[in-house]
C-alpha cells in the first residue's frame, strides 16, 4: 500500500555512494526497523510508503505455549517480511513501525505494519548523541528563537548532510526512493512541486507523525474507513483459513475507502495511518484512522467521478448527476473548509509505465473490472484526471452514500491521530484528556456485511459526535492523538475506546497568523517540536562544526572526531553506543540532580501550590475558637496528563520516569453500581486518579505520552458480575509555564546540569 | 443495536451547570433529555435525542459519584477520583446546598426527624418540588444540624467552614438550624404571609442578640439557644404593664414625641395599652419553652394584626417604635434599661422586616 518518490536519473554520484553506504549499515542489521514516529530534521531522507503484514495463526498448535520460541519465530517471520517489503520500495529502513495483535479463541491475527524509509546515514553514526543539547531532550516545544528561521537552517542542514545535490528538507522526504523505470507498483509520477527537480508520488500513506519540515496547505484532518465483513462460525483450520481468505479483501477496501476519503477531502497524504482488524467469532472488524493532508510537493489531487455500469434509462442517469453534483459540492466545501487553496500549478504527469487513459480509468472499486466500457467516457475532471467510481452493484451505492454521509465536523472543532494538527500554532493551555468507550450489541444475529457496515460506521460516527458535544465548551478546539481502539470482545458485541486530547486554540491569533504566514512556513513552529536529542549536533554544527559536544565521555569523543569520513560500522555496535550514551547521559542527569533537587522540589512546590485544589480561598481565616480541627490535608497537586508528549504553552524541566501500570477490577455487585456503566465509569476515574496520584508523588505535575494500552471488559449480567483489565503508560514530568521561565533557578537549566554531570564522570 | 456500555472519562471532570441543576432539581434522565433538547443546546451539530442522553447519563453518573463527597465538602476538596477545579468545587458545593424557598418554608421550625422526611412526599405535592430534590434539601438541612450542633464556636462561621458555602447561604443555613432548634411555629396561616428571608432576618437578629453566644463566644450551641438568664430577666418588663402610673408616664411620653408627625396618631394612642401589653407578655413569656415556639405567631396576633387594621404605614410602625423604645429610658421608676434595649432592639427590626405594607 502506498505509492512513493524517486531517485532520479539526476541523482548524483555521491548520494548513489551515500545510499549504498547507509544501505549497508542498515542491512547488516538485523531489523533496521523504528517504532518512533517523529524524527530530527533531514533524518528521514525519503518515505516510500507504507508497507503492513497480517498473518493468521492457531494458538493451539504451539507445542510449547509457556516458552516463547515459537512466539518469536512468528515475529520473526513477519519483521523479515516487512523488511523485504521496504526493501522493494527501494528502502532501507522502516520508521513508526507498530506490531499488534488479536485473538478470537485459538485464532490469532498477527499484525505488523510501519513506514519504508530511507534514512539519514549521518545519524547512525555515534556522537550524534549530543549530551550538551540536554535541553532539547527536556523541551520539545518551538525555541523562541529559531522559529520563523526554516528555510536558512534547512539549507545549512543540506550542506552538513553531506550531499551537495540534497533535495531541501521541506520537500525531500516525499521524493521516490525506488527506481521510477521499475516501480514496485503502479503509481502516477510528477516533478516535486516544491522543488521541481525530483519525482514524487500523487499520493503517500505513511504511518508516522508529520515531520516537521514538510510543507502544507490548509489544515489536516481525520479520516476513517471502517469496515465489518461477517464470516461463518468455525473452528481451527478452517477458521484460520477464512479470516486468511477475508483479509487482503478487508485491506483492499479500507484502502479504497480511505483513498476515496482522501480525494473528498481535496488531500493528497495520510499520516499516522493505523490500521485495525479485530476478529470475533462471526465477523471481522476493521478500522483504519489517519490524519489527511495536502502536502504541498505533492500534485493537488483529481476530483472523483461516478460512472453508471448501464446507462440505459434517463433517470438512472439522473440519479448519477445528482451524487456527482453532491460529491462536487463537498469537495468544494471541504477545500474551504480545510483552507486548501493551493497555487495552480502546470501539472506534468512523467514515468508513468502505465498508459495515461487506462491509468485513469482505473477503478478504485474492487467489484468492478470493465474497463473497456468506460474507455469512453469523458475522465477528465476539470484538469485532473478524476477517480472514477462505478456503481454498478448495491454496494458501491451504499459506498458513496456512505462516503458522503460522513457527518461534517461542527464548526470550530479539528480533529487528527496525529500529535497536531499542521496549521495550528497557537494552542492556549486549555487542554482536556479523555477516555470513552462504548459497548454495542448487535440485536439482529442475522446481519448482511452492508448492514453491518451501517452500524460499524454509524457507530463510529455517533461516537464522534458525541465527543464534539462533550467538548463544545473548548471552541475553537483541535481533537489530538485520536486513538480508536475496536474490539469484538463476544459475539454480537462491538467494543470501541477513544482516547485523545481537546486542546483549545485562540482564534483571533490563529486567524492573524493564516493571514501572515506565507504558504507552507506554518510548520516552522511544529518543527521544533521534537527537536529531539539526536538533533542537538544539528545546531551546534550549525555554528561551529569543529565544537567537541560538552560533556561527551571520551570515548564517544573519539569515535565522533572521526568524522566526516564516511564510516559504517555494524548498526548494533552504534546501537550499543547510542545506550551507552544514553545510559551515560541518564546518569549524569541523575548526578546533576543530586545537587539540584533541593530547587526541584521547591520548583515543583510553588506550581503544586498555585494550582491546588481547594475551593477555600486563600487566607480565609480558620475560626480561632473552633476546637475540632478540619481534616484538610495536604492540598491536592492538580496533574495534567496528554497523549502527546509535549503540553503547549509549558516548557518539561525534568522527566520522572515512565509509569506503566496494570488494573484489574472485578465486581459481584453490578446492578448495585449502576450497572457496567456505572462500572466501567468509576473504573477509569479510579485509573486516572491513580495515575495523577503516582506522578504526584514522583514530584511530578504532569504525564504525557499517555496511552491506554489495553482495556478488556466482561460482563455476565444474569450473575450481577462483570472483569475489567485496564494497561496504561506514560512519562511522569514536571513542567513549568513558559511565562514563568524567567523565575526558574539557574541551576536548573541543562547546561548546569549537564556540566555537573559531566564532571562527576570523569 | 442496543447501546450496552457508554461511558466517558475526563481528566479534568467536566460538568455542566445546567444538566447539575437538572439533577439538582430531581429530573429523570429522560425528562431531562426533554428538557435539553427543547431549550436548544448547542448549534454546532444537531444534538440528536442519542448524544443527548448519552451525555446526560454520563453528567448524572458522574453527580451521583460526587454526591457522597459533597455530603463532606471537606472530604471534596481533598479527594483524589475527580479532578474538579476549585471554583468548579465551590461552584457544586454552592449548587448542591441551595434550596427552594417554598420548600424551606414548609419545613422551616419542624424538627429534622424521620417524620418530617416522611412526609415529604406531601410537601413535594404542595411545593410542586420533586421529592428527589425535597429529600436532597431536607437530608442537607438535617446534615448541617447535626453537625454544628455538638460544635462550639459561632454558627455562621462553623457552618461556612464545614462545608465551604457562601456567607449568604452559610447565613440561611444558620437560620434554618436555629429554628429547627427552637421549634419555631411558621406554619399558621397566620404566618403564611412571611416568606423564608424574613425569618432568616428575624433568627439572624435572635442570634446576636440574644443567645449565648452574643455574650459569650466559647460555649458550646452558643448560638443556638437563647440566654436563660435574659428570658428570666425579661420577666422584670412586666412593670411596664403592671404599674399603672408607669404606664401611663410612658404613653404619654410616647403620645408627645407622635403627636403631629403620623396621621394614624389617633389609633396609636387609642391603641397604646393594648401594644405595649402585647409586647411586654411576649418577653415575659418567652421563659416558657412552648412559648418560645410561639414568639412570632404572637408578635403577629398580639401586635402587627391590629396595627394593620388601623392601617399604620411602615414609616408609622419605624417611628412609633423608636419612641416606644427611647421614651422607656426616661422614666425615673424603670430600672431594667440594659435588658429593656437588648429586647426591644431585636423586636423592634423583627416587626419591621415582619411587617408588609
Amino acid at each position: 500500500m502506498g505509492s512513493g518518490g524517486s531517485v532520479g536519473k539526476e541523482a548524483g554520484p555521491l548520494k548513489t555512494l551515500l545510499r549504498q553506504h547507509t544501505q549497508s549499515a542498515l542491512e547488516q542489521r538485523e531489523f533496521p526497523i523504528f517504532t518512533l514516529t517523529c524524527f530530527p530534521p533531514g533524518f528521514l531522507v525519503h518515505v516510500g510508503g507504507v508497507v503492513s503484514t497480517r498473518s493468521v495463526k492457531l494458538l493451539d498448535r504451539i507445542h510449547n505455549p509457556d516458552e516463547p520460541e515459537t512466539r518469536d519465530a512468528w515475529w520473526e517471520e513477519i519483521r523479515q517480511e516487512i523488511k523485504s517489503h521496504a526493501k522493494a520500495l527501494g528502502c532501507h529502513a522502516v520508521v513508526g513501525y507498530s506490531e499488534s495483535t488479536s485473538i478470537c479463541e485459538e485464532v490469532c491475527i498477527l499484525s505488523a505494519s510501519g513506514t519504508a524509509a530511507m534514512l539519514n546515514p549521518r545519524f547512525m553514526r555515534e556522537g550524534c548523541l549530543d549530551i550538551g543539547g540536554s535541553d532539547h531532550r527536556l523541551s520539545r516545544q518551538p525555541h523562541p528563537g529559531m522559529v520563523g528561521s526554516e528555510r536558512g537552517e534547512g539549507e545549512v542542514s543540506s550542506t552538513w548532510l553531506g550531499f551537495e545535490d540534497a533535495s531541501p528538507p521541506s520537500c525531500g522526504f516525499v521524493h521516490i526512493p525506488y527506481d521510477e523505470f521499475n516501480m514496485p507498483f503502479p503509481a502516477q509520477l510528477t516533478y516535486c512541486y516544491h522543488c521541481r527537480r525530483q519525482k514524487v508520488p500523487d499520493v503517500l500513506f505513511t504511518t508516522i507523525d508529520l515531520p516537521a519540515e514538510a510543507e502544507v496547505t490548509g489544515k489536516g484532518c481525520l479520516i476513517q474507513a471502517r469496515l465489518c465483513r461477517t464470516k461463518k462460525k468455525a473452528q481451527g483450520e478452517v477458521n484460520a483459513t477464512s479470516i486468511s481468505n477475508l483479509l487482503p479483501f478487508m485491506e483492499y477496501e479500507l484502502h479504497t475507502q480511505l483513498m476515496n476519503k482522501l480525494k473528498l477531502r481535496s488531500m493528497n497524504a495520510l499520516f499516522g495511518l493505523r490500521i485495525q482488524i479485530s476478529v470475533g467469532e462471526n465477523m471481522l472488524l476493521g478500522l483504519a484512522s489517519a490524519t489527511g493532508v495536502y502536502l504541498s510537493a505533492l500534485p493537488a489531487p483529481g476530483g472523483i467521478q461516478i460512472a453508471g455500469k448501464t446507462p440505459s434509462d434517463l433517470s438512472y442517469d439522473q440519479h448519477i448527476s445528482t451524487i456527482q453534483k453532491r460529491i462536487d459540492d463537498t469537495i468544494a466545501k471541504n477545500k474551504e473548509l480545510y483552507n486548501i487553496h493551493p497555487p495552480e500549478c502546470i501539472e506534468e504527469v512523467v514515468g508513468s509505465p502505465i498508459p495515461d487513459r487506462q491509468r485513469s480509468s482505473r477503478l478504485f472499486r474492487s467489484t468492478s473490472e470493465s474497463s473497456d466500457e468506460l474507455s469512453e467516457l469523458d475522465l477528465s475532471h476539470g484538469k485532473k484526471d478524476a477517480f472514477v467510481l462505478e456503481i454498478d452493484d448495491t454496494d458501491a451505492v451504499e459506498d458513496i452514500q456512505s462516503l458522503l454521509t460522513d457527518a461534517p465536523i461542527p464548526a470550530g472543532f479539528y480533529s487528527c491521530n496525529t500529535e497536531v494538527m499542521p496549521g495550528i500554532h497557537n494552542w492556549t493551555s486549555g487542554l482536556q484528556m479523555f477516555t470513552s468507550v462504548r459497548v454495542y450489541r448487535l440485536s439482529n444475529a442475522n446481519l448482511t456485511n452492508q448492514g453491518l457496515n451501517k452500524i460499524f460506521t454509524d457507530l463510529c460516527e455517533n461516537l464522534l459526535k458525541s465527543l464534539y458535544f462533550k467538548l463544545r465548551s473548548m471552541i475553537p478546539c483541535c481533537l489530538c492523538h485520536l486513538n480508536f481502539t475496536v474490539a469484538v470482545p463476544e459475539e454480537e458485541l462491538i467494543q470501541v475506546a477513544v482516547t485523545a486530547v481537546a486542546m483549545s486554540f485562540d482564534k483571533e491569533t490563529q486567524q492573524a497568523a493564516d493571514r501572515a504566514l506565507t504558504r507552507g512556513s506554518g510548520e516552522n513552529e511544529e518543527q521544533l517540536q521534537f527537536s529531539m536529542e539526536l538533533c542537538g549536533e544539528s545546531t551546534i554544527s550549525n555554528n561551529q562544526p569543529t565544537a567537541k559536544p560538552s560533556g561527551v565521555p571520551e570515548s564517544a569523543m573519539v569515535h565522533s572526531s572521526r568524522a566526516p569520513s564516511v564510516d559504517y560500522g555494524s548498526f548494533a555496535d552504534r546501537c550499543s553506543t547510542w545506550l551507552e550514551l544514553l545510559r551515560l547521559k541518564a546518569h549524569t542527569i541523575r548526578r546533576g540532580s543530586v545537587k539540584t533537587s533541593r530547587r526541584t522540589q521547591l520548583l515543583a512546590h510553588s506550581v503544586s501550590s498555585s494550582e491546588r485544589c481547594s475551593p477555600l480561598p486563600e487566607g480565609r481565616s480558620r475560626s480561632l475558637r473552633s476546637t475540632r480541627s478540619l481534616p484538610c490535608g495536604a492540598p491536592v497537586t492538580v496533574v495534567k496528563m496528554t497523549p502527546l508528549s509535549f503540553l503547549p504553552g509549558t516548557r518539561i524541566v525534568k522527566y520522572l520516569g515512565i509509569i506503566n501500570m496494570f488494573f484489574i477490577r472485578e465486581t459481584t455487585s453490578l446492578r448495585e453500581e449502576g450497572g457496567v456503566s456505572g462500572f466501567l465509569h468509576s473504573f477509569i476515574a479510579e485509573v486516572f486518579a491513580m495515575v495523577r496520584a503516582h506522578v504526584a508523588a514522583l514530584g511530578g505535575n504532569a504525564l504525557v505520552s499517555y496511552s491506554m494500552k489495553e482495556c478488556v471488559f466482561m460482563e455476565n449480567p444474569n450473575k450481577n458480575q462483570a472483569q475489567c483489565l485496564i494497561n496504561v503508560s506514560g512519562d511522569a514530568v514536571i513542567f513549568i509555564r513558559e511565562s514563568d521561565q524567567e523565575a526558574i533557578p539557574p541551576l536548573l537549566t541543562s547546561r548546569q546540569t549537564s556540566g555537573t554531570g559531566a564532571d562527576g564522570t570523569t | 443495536m442496543s447501546v450496552e456500555l457508554d461511558v466517558f472519562v475526563v481528566n479534568t471532570t467536566i460538568m455542566d451547570e445546567e444538566v447539575y441543576q437538572l439533577w439538582l432539581d430531581g429530573y429523570t434522565v429522560n425528562d431531562a433529555v426533554k428538557v435539553r433538547m427543547e431549550g436548544g443546546v448547542w448549534e454546532g451539530c444537531e444534538a440528536s435525542a442519542e448524544v443527548l442522553h448519552s451525555d446526560t447519563m454520563d453528567q448524572y453518573r458522574t453527580f451521583q459519584m460526587c454526591e457522597r463527597l459533597l455530603h463532606s465538602p471537606v472530604k471534596l476538596a481533598n479527594q483524589l477520583l475527580f479532578q474538579i477545579p476549585p471554583h468548579r468545587q465551590a461552584m457544586l458545593i454552592e449548587r448542591y446546598y441551595a434550596f427552594d424557598s417554598v420548600f424551606v418554608r414548609e419545613v422551616l421550625g419542624k424538627k429534622l426527624s424521620k417524620g418530617t422526611k416522611k412526609d415529604l412526599d406531601d410537601v413535594s405535592a404542595k411545593t410542586g418540588v420533586t421529592l428527589k430534590s425535597c429529600r436532597r434539601q431536607f437530608d442537607n438541612f438535617k446534615r448541617v444540624f447535626k453537625v454544628v450542633e455538638e460544635l462550639k464556636g459561632p454558627l455562621v462561621e462553623n457552618i461556612r467552614q464545614h462545608f465551604f458555602l457562601s456567607d449568604k447561604l452559610a447565613r440561611d443555613y444558620a437560620a434554618i438550624v436555629f429554628f429547627a432548634n427552637n421549634r419555631f411555629e411558621t406554619g399558621k396561616k397566620k404566618l403564611h404571609y412571611l416568606t423564608f428571608q424574613d425569618f432568616a432576618f428575624c433568627a439572624g437578629q435572635l442570634i446576636s442578640n440574644w443567645t449565648v453566644g452574643a455574650l459569650d463566644n466559647m460555649v458550646e450551641d452558643m448560638d443556638v439557644d437563647l440566654e436563660k438568664e435574659f428570658l428570666q430577666d425579661l420577666k422584670e418588663l412586666k412593670i411596664l404593664i403592671t404599674d399603672r402610673d408607669l404606664l401611663d408616664q410612658h404613653k404619654s411620653l410616647v403620645c408627645t414625641a407622635l403627636r403631629g408627625k403620623t396621621k394614624a396618631f389617633n389609633e396609636m394612642e387609642a391603641n397604646f395599652k393594648n401594644l405595649s401589653r402585647g409586647l411586654v407578655n411576649i418577653a415575659a413569656k418567652l421563659t416558657n419553652t412552648k412559648e418560645v415556639r410561639d414568639f412570632f405567631i404572637d408578635l403577629v396576633e398580639k401586635f402587627i394584626e391590629p396595627c394593620w387594621s388601623d392601617k399604620w404605614t411602615a414609616g408609622d410602625m419605624r417611628l412609633y417604635l423608636t419612641h416606644y423604645t427611647n421614651s422607656a429610658h426616661v422614666l425615673d421608676t424603670f430600672k431594667h434599661q440594659v435588658v429593656w434595649d437588648r429586647y426591644m432592639g431585636v423586636i423592634k427590626s423583627c416587626i419591621l422586616k415582619m411587617y408588609h405594607d
